[in-house]
């Protein structure tokens, strides 16, 4: 699992490629340390290589959430694959995220 | 302007740093005391007056006025209401926070003949409390207006077309400043009224809730949210999170709203009934959803989502009525897939085989 962080026209986007598994989580929880910081800007979780979700990364995408609300910052998700869209309906997380 | 004038224009430049900081401690104290007791202003201004302005009043009369302090609206803020009553819960926080000194205040509201409209505003003319700031801080006054919104429009608009023209304005049209007066007055009134009413038919219909006459509350967006508040939805939500022993996350369910209305929901009680006959079918459908998974983490939407398809696929919705819902409470965008495959799950539970 790779995450890497760029700022991209004024928004913090992070690029999520791979499983995000359990095993992956806890890396990935550091690799996302630099979205705490994003007061003034919009956090985007491009999840275009992203291949799997797992409970672990639902937790870890709603403290992205739960950080960026408080700051004042929107958090929008790009490019699910039909499988990831699927967990984030079964699990109703459709309705907390905003999705372009 | 004459020699006395000059005087007084004299100490208030010598003031002008202390009235600045003057005006950052009432202002924060001000808002401070709204803040705690959650009333909602539209605006609150605040000014030093200018030289120029403070020049006018002393050349117009500058001899009412023996020192400086005998000026009392050096400093100024004024808060602005959205109700009339709020300007009298507003003046009584200003009593609670500052020294008001009560023979100079003014309620121009109660200046008024009978049977005369026009500048309809509370003055208060205060200290900071001895003891609670530096003491000159203490000693100088400051004058807080409280208006409404349609208070303050007026007063701005007459004040800026007639009261400090050089050209005598017409009597006619000093009437039709009066009677516009008069009618907003009567629009305030009937604001207050209308907030008042709607707080009373709040309490009824959650009353109504509470004693389960859900059948006599209609279905709307406040309705909605007094019935949320009996947790009517938490026992599936339960059921359905045991399957994984998964945790519930809270959402706002308030997007679902039009979806009921389109499913024909007209009252609470409409709405009680459709979760007590589909509840076992869409704890299969979230079942059979991830009863294959080992997804242990849901948010509260997760058995109203499914209450609702169940319901549109009963009603012979098909995949488009289940678009529909998914279009309606994400900004996923093309659902077409999503349905097609949450379709295929409810198409094999006996709901969907029974018809």
């Amino acid at each position: 699992m790779n995450t890497t962080i760029k700022e991209q026209n004024g928004e913090l986007v992070a690029v999520l490629d791979g499983r995000l598994d359990t095993a992956a989580a806890v890396q990935t929880e550091k690799d996302l340390q630099p979205l705490a910081d994003c007061a003034g800007k919009n956090v985007v979780l491009d999840c275009n290589a992203l291949e799997y979700i797992s409970s672990s990364g639902l937790r870890l995408f709603l403290s992205v959430l739960k950080n960026a609300k408080g700051k004042g910052s929107h958090v929008f998700i790009t490019g699910m694959n039909n499988d990831i869209r699927n967990v984030f309906a079964m699990t109703g997380f459709t309705n907390l995220f905003e999705f372009r | 302007m004459d020699a006395h004038g000059q005087i007084l224009m004299e100490e208030f430049r010598r003031r002008l740093p202390k009235l600045k900081e003057l005006e950052a401690i009432a202002l924060q104290r001000l808002e401070e005391a709204l803040e705690q007791q959650h009333l909602e202003v539209t605006a609150i201004d605040h000014r030093v007056k200018k030289e120029n302005s403070l020049a006018g009043k002393l050349e117009l009369k500058g001899a009412k006025y023996q020192s400086i302090d005998d000026i009392t609206d050096l400093l100024g803020l004024r808060v602005i209401t959205f109700y009339t009553d709020d300007v009298d819960k507003v003046a009584a926080l200003v009593a609670q926070t500052f020294d008001v000194d009560w023979s100079n205040s003014v309620d121009k509201r109660k200046l008024h003949e009978l049977d005369s409209f026009g500048y309809n505003s509370l003055h208060y003319i205060c200290h900071l409390p001895a003891g609670s700031a530096d003491e000159t801080l203490c000693r100088i006054p400051f004058e807080i207006q409280m208006r409404t919104a349609l208070q303050h429009v007026w007063s701005t608009i007459n004040h800026d077309t007639g009261y400090k023209s050089d050209v005598q304005i017409p009597r006619e049209y000093l009437r039709q400043f009066g009677r516009l007066a008069g009618m907003l007055e009567l629009i305030d009134d009937e604001f207050s009224r209308l907030r008042n009413s709607l707080a009373d038919y709040r309490r009824r219909v959650q009353n109504l809730v509470a004693s389960g006459q859900l059948d006599e509350v209609s279905l709307n967006a406040d309705t909605w949210e007094s019935y949320l508040q009996t947790r009517p939805l938490d026992r599936l939500n339960r059921r359905i999170a045991a399957v994984n022993q998964a945790e519930i996350f809270p959402t706002p369910l308030k997007p679902f709203l039009p979806i009921l209305i389109a499913l024909q929901m007209k009252t609470l009680g409409d709405v009680q009934r459709f979760i007590e006959s589909n509840a076992d079918d869409a704890y299969l459908l979230a079942v059979n959803q991830l009863g294959v998974t080992d997804l242990d983490i849901l948010t509260e939407s997760v058995g109203l989502q499914n209450l609702c398809i169940v319901q549109a696929l009963k009603m012979g919705g098909g995949r488009p009525a289940i678009v529909r819902i998914l279009d309606a409470v994400s900004t996923f965008g093309d659902n077409e897939v999503l349905a097609q495959s949450i379709y295929d799950h409810a198409s094999a539970l006996p709901f969907m085989n029974n018809k």
